[in-house]
């Protein structure tokens, strides 16, 4: 596998997104309305499946030890793993994408892939979650089912605030980080 | 025809409603269970009691009957209380047969039942029992009896009910502890509450009712009299809800019996007399 290597300016950007998505996802907000999916699926789709992989997982793992919700513990790695998926999901759409795409067309389908990563990253930190049970004494597939159905309205919110987010926000974007970095044209 | 890449898509958002309501609907399975065992151990603790309560009452009726029998004897004119009074005796060994751990296990009924059956001794072998002395005894026998079932289905209730009490100890020198929120059996006197939440010592007079409990120190303080006419002691009180106030204890502690959510006090305090 090639690694491009990025040239400053989309190293500085880069840094700039990772700043700006861990200073948000820090910020106190309502349980499971978040954007750093929506960042890391951008990043995926700017810089490629790698580097947004590696982006969706150092902001998680910095979320880890300083989330207002406290240390994450045990649910970290699957955060990470969660997060990784997003952005190598954001690598994958753009490869997939027609050269041609209109807007409305472009917002339908990231709201539907804001969905999936959503449900994606839900399901894996709530295994992690299930985790928590087994070691408390469950039998595993129980401590699954119990900690998926009970993560469900949890989910449901943020599938629900991701379609929103993705939706709306990833056009504008992508479109404007697609000038900076000088890319190909999107909608 | 719909493109395939349209396809996916809908795929993707039936993946989406498929996996959120399977997950829902796990949820709501989950909780069903939760309920219906939390349900089942309700009802089984629910038939628990009723079951004790039969056999509670069973054993209440029985000792009535004995003692109905005994006191309409007593009660018939030109009674013999002397051939009486092994009757009264066999009464007594029946009730420390039928409520022997409740006796075991409640100091001041223990000491009551003790009491009943010294005095019980002391008139037995009197070789003319009066009719005053046996009446007397029969009196004391009925009090300590209903004083029993009180308490024994306080105990049964207490297996699905449990209070939440507030206690104070006011040492009278500006020092006060709060102890809320202390969790007591159902049917649990203001004396266990105290023995509970502090080191007590305390006298027991047989003659003195409602209740036969004098508290002498409470953690340590002690009571005192200078003479006959003042003296320092632990006084109770309850608190009033309705008029906002604390009320002194009209019982002996051992006699009242604590509700959920009240609020008691023990205060160490001057008192003189007349």
């Amino acid at each position: 596998m090639k690694i491009r290597l990025l040239n400053t300016r989309k190293l500085a950007l880069f840094g700039i997104l990772a700043a700006l998505c861990l200073a948000i996802q820090l910020t106190p907000r309502p349980p499971n309305v978040e954007f750093t999916s929506f960042f890391t699926f951008t990043v995926g789709a700017i810089f490629g499946t790698l580097y947004g992989g590696f982006f969706g997982c150092i902001i998680m793992f910095v979320n880890g030890f300083l989330s207002p919700y406290g240390f994450a513990g045990l649910v970290m790695p699957f955060q990470m793993i969660g997060m990784t998926i997003a952005g190598t999901l954001g690598g994958v759409y753009r490869r997939l994408m027609p050269e041609q795409i209109d807007s409305a067309r472009f917002c339908a389908e990231t709201a539907i892939v804001g969905a999936i990563i959503a449900l994606i990253y839900d399901l894996v930190t709530n295994i992690g979650v299930g985790f928590w049970f087994v070691i408390g004494g469950t039998n595993f597939a129980l401590a699954m089912l119990i900690a998926i159905a009970y993560g469900v309205f949890f989910s449901i919110v943020h599938i629900f605030s991701n379609t929103i987010v993705f939706g709306i926000l990833t056009l504008p974007s992508i479109k404007t980080l697609n000038d900076l970095v000088g890319s190909e044209k999107i909608g | 025809m719909v493109e395939k890449r349209a396809l996916v898509f809908v795929t993707l958002v039936i993946l989406v409603w498929a996996i959120s309501i399977s997950s829902l609907a796990a949820y709501f399975y989950f909780q069903n269970m939760m309920y219906t065992k939390q349900i089942g151990e309700n009802q089984q603790s629910l038939n628990k009691t009723a079951s004790n309560y039969d056999e509670l009452m069973s054993k209440y009726n029985i000792l009535l009957g004995e003692y109905s029998m005994l006191y309409g004897i007593y009660s018939f004119p030109s009674g013999n209380f002397t051939s009486l009074i092994e009757s009264l005796g066999r009464l007594l060994d029946s009730l420390k047969g039928n409520y022997s751990s409740l006796l075991m296990n409640q100091e001041d009924l223990n000491e009551t039942y003790y009491t009943l059956k010294e005095d019980y001794e002391l008139v037995y072998k009197e070789t003319n029992v009066t009719g005053e002395d046996f009446g007397r005894l029969l009196n004391e026998y009925y009090d300590l009896f209903n004083l029993l079932v009180v308490r024994e289905l306080s105990l049964v209730l207490s297996e699905t009910v449990t209070l939440n009490v507030n206690a104070c100890i006011d040492y009278g020198n500006g020092t006060t502890n709060w102890r809320n929120e202390t969790k007591m059996p159902a049917g649990s006197s203001l004396f266990q509450l105290t023995q509970k939440i502090a080191e007590i010592n305390y006298t027991y007079y047989p003659s003195m009712k409602p209740g036969h409990v004098l508290v002498d120190s409470i953690n340590e303080k002690k009571t005192c009299t200078v003479g006959y006419s003042e003296g320092w002691s632990w006084i109770w009180y309850y608190w009033d809800d309705n008029e906002q106030n604390w009320i002194s204890g009209p019982v002996g502690c051992d006699a009242w019996m604590l509700k959920d959510d009240g609020t008691y006090k023990w205060k160490f305090e001057h008192w003189s007399w007349p």
